[in-house]
């Protein structure tokens, strides 16, 4: 590690910037935090969605403990339905992880649905948690590891705030519906992800995984999803990714064209296809299964999978999802060793 | 008595109104159906049960997305909704068998369930359906209440399908008759096996079979004591 030409956060944002970089990157735009970091602290999962010095601890663990090369927040999926009024659940008794959820939808029909935008969105729901930790981090470790934050893509939200069978059906038979909540959705995504470049965000990622194969056809992905998602980036600051996890083999040019700087796609993606597909300027991240290998997996399978990755033509070593919690310590430090002995770069 | 070519004709309607998500033919040729007096089982099993069949081939071969077989189910419970209350069943069981579902705690993903539980109505069973992020104690109390012959779970991330190793184990601590089956994304047969279920299903006809294999199975059984 000490002989590396840059520390992370030069490596992670040289690549953003099309620097040549010293090594392929290891980092994520999605959550990473792990049971490890949690018991340095003495900290239950439930915990550290709801205060922003925990957020900011829990986050800045794996760096810490693994060299993993960003700190990012928030963990869980229910921060922009909350910021709109529907109640989260964060199973605050249970001693396992379960990630929170959102209990109450807004409405079951989307022609019933009014999305209500709160005036102060900085104070809302928890963004000044996320904010705080957020600027926690960059005091406590901004100038070595890049900070990233992420919001869901206005698709996967809408899914979230109403019946989802109903908000599917209606992608189909009444779109210019579904269109309309979707401009309001952009615009309050726009809106969070502003305030999180201003806590001191480094980088973005927007999460559309309703969007996608295994749920929609790549038909209304360039109808109904792409004009929004080109919306959102157009208004949001670089670095900027778009995520989405799921079958994405047939969608992943439509992705690049989106507007945003990089792409982000899981173990479903077949990487050198999507490469071939795409060519070689667009910044491609992915694709580390974060369970069935990261987690479930020897550290020899680990390391595979990081060759694989790197042989593949991707820009990063980047999970393609969340990093289940109870990762094995053993099989983050392969990660990172694998890349760092394989991924060096001219 | 119904002519075979009427019959096949009703059938097909049924069957293409699934296919085409088309709400008013499956409506109209339910009604045809009781009008002409067709054995409305067959209708439901042959008619809109086979659409279905075909709708789930076309999801699997990607000419279907999710959408697509949301509506086509709107259309087949259109059906289901006229022909069930018609459906003769012989003195031995006026239900086929009973069915506990839902979507394991911590998982909001419900449409698979869905499309599980409306085969399993098709089939004539009674579905108990306690919905998604269902704690995990909930579905032992429920099959005790219903004494329920089957329980089904469903989880559609990786995460959230470890909870069925803990609810297998307490159902059968329970009740070591009961029939577990699993299912979801993330299922496979192998987890099924490994963790004790009695079942496991890829999607939602072969759901419906496995259940109907597992209650003759069980009436089997009763038979033996």
């Amino acid at each position: 590690m000490e002989s590396e030409r840059l520390n992370s956060r030069e490596r992670v944002l040289g690549l953003f910037a099309g620097q040549e970089i010293d090594r392929i990157p290891v980092f994520s735009g999605m959550g990473n935090v792990t049971v490890h970091g949690l018991e340095q602290h003495g900290w239950r999962f439930p915990e550290i969605h709801l205060d922003g010095y925990k957020m900011a601890m829990a986050a800045a663990s794996t760096p810490r403990l693994f060299g993993f090369e960003c700190a990012v927040v928030p963990f869980d999926m229910g921060v922009e339905a909350e910021v709109l009024g529907c109640e989260v659940n964060y199973y605050a008794h249970h001693t396992d992880i379960l990630y929170p959820t959102i209990s109450g939808k807004l409405a079951s029909k989307v022609e019933d649905l009014e999305v209500r935008v709160p005036e102060d969105l900085e104070s809302a729901g928890r963004m000044p948690v996320v904010a705080e930790a957020i600027r926690l981090l960059k005091e406590d470790l901004g100038d070595q590891v890049a900070v990233g934050a992420w919001v869901l893509g206005p698709f996967t939200l809408a899914g979230q705030i109403v019946d989802l069978d109903d908000l599917l059906k209606m992608s189909f038979k009444k779109p210019d519906l579904v269109n309309g909540v979707l401009d309001a959705l952009d615009e309050l995504l726009i809106a969070l992800a502003s305030i999180y470049k201003k806590a001191g965000a480094d980088y973005l990622t927007v999460r559309e995984m309703g969007a996608t194969t295994d749920v929609l056809s790549p038909r209304i992905f360039g109808s109904l999803i792409r004009p929004h998602l080109e919306r959102v980036f157009a208004g949001i600051e670089s670095p900027k990714i778009l995520h989405i996890c799921g079958d994405t083999n047939t969608i992943v040019d439509q992705m690049a064209q989106c507007g945003a700087d990089a792409i982000s796609v899981d173990q479903k993606n077949e990487l050198a296809a999507s490469r071939e597909e795409i060519g070689p300027d667009v910044i491609l991240l992915g694709n580390l299964d974060p369970y069935g290998v990261l987690v479930m997996g020897k550290p020899e399978e680990v390391e595979r999978s990081v060759k694989e990755i790197i042989g593949s033509g991707a820009d990063a070593i980047w999970p393609g999802c969340d990093i289940w919690p109870t990762v094995p310590a053993e099989n983050m430090e392969r990660l990172m060793a694998t890349a760092r002995e394989y991924g060096a770069r001219r | 008595m119904v002519s075979e070519d009427e019959r096949a004709q009703i059938i097909e309607k049924l069957k293409r109104g699934v296919i085409e998500f088309d709400e008013d033919l499956v409506r109209q040729a339910s009604h045809e159906a009781l009008e002409v007096g067709m054995d409305a089982y067959e209708a439901i099993m042959d008619g809109l049960g086979a659409g279905m069949d075909v709708v789930g081939e076309l999801f699997s071969k990607k000419e279907y997305f999710v959408p697509e077989v949301l509506m086509c189910g709107d259309a087949l419970y259109v059906g289901l909704d006229i022909l069930r209350p018609h459906v003769v069943r012989d003195e031995s069981s006026q239900v086929v068998g009973e069915v506990v579902i839902g979507t394991v705690e911590g998982d909001v993903h419900d449409i698979g369930k869905n499309l599980v539980k409306m085969m399993f109505e098709i089939g004539g069973f009674k579905v108990h359906d306690l919905g998604r992020d269902v704690p995990l104690d909930k579905f032992v109390e429920e099959q005790i209440r219903t004494d329920s012959d089957i329980v089904c779970l469903s989880a559609m991330m990786t995460t959230t399908m470890l909870g069925m190793k803990t609810v297998i184990q307490k159902l059968k601590a329970k009740n070591p008759n009961v029939k577990i089956m699993i299912g979801g994304a993330p299922i496979s047969a192998e987890i099924a096996e490994k963790w004790g279920a009695d079942g496991y299903a890829p999607d939602a006809p072969n759901a419906l079979q496995e259940a109907l294999n597992m209650i003759k199975g069980l009436r089997e059984m009763r038979v033996q004591e």
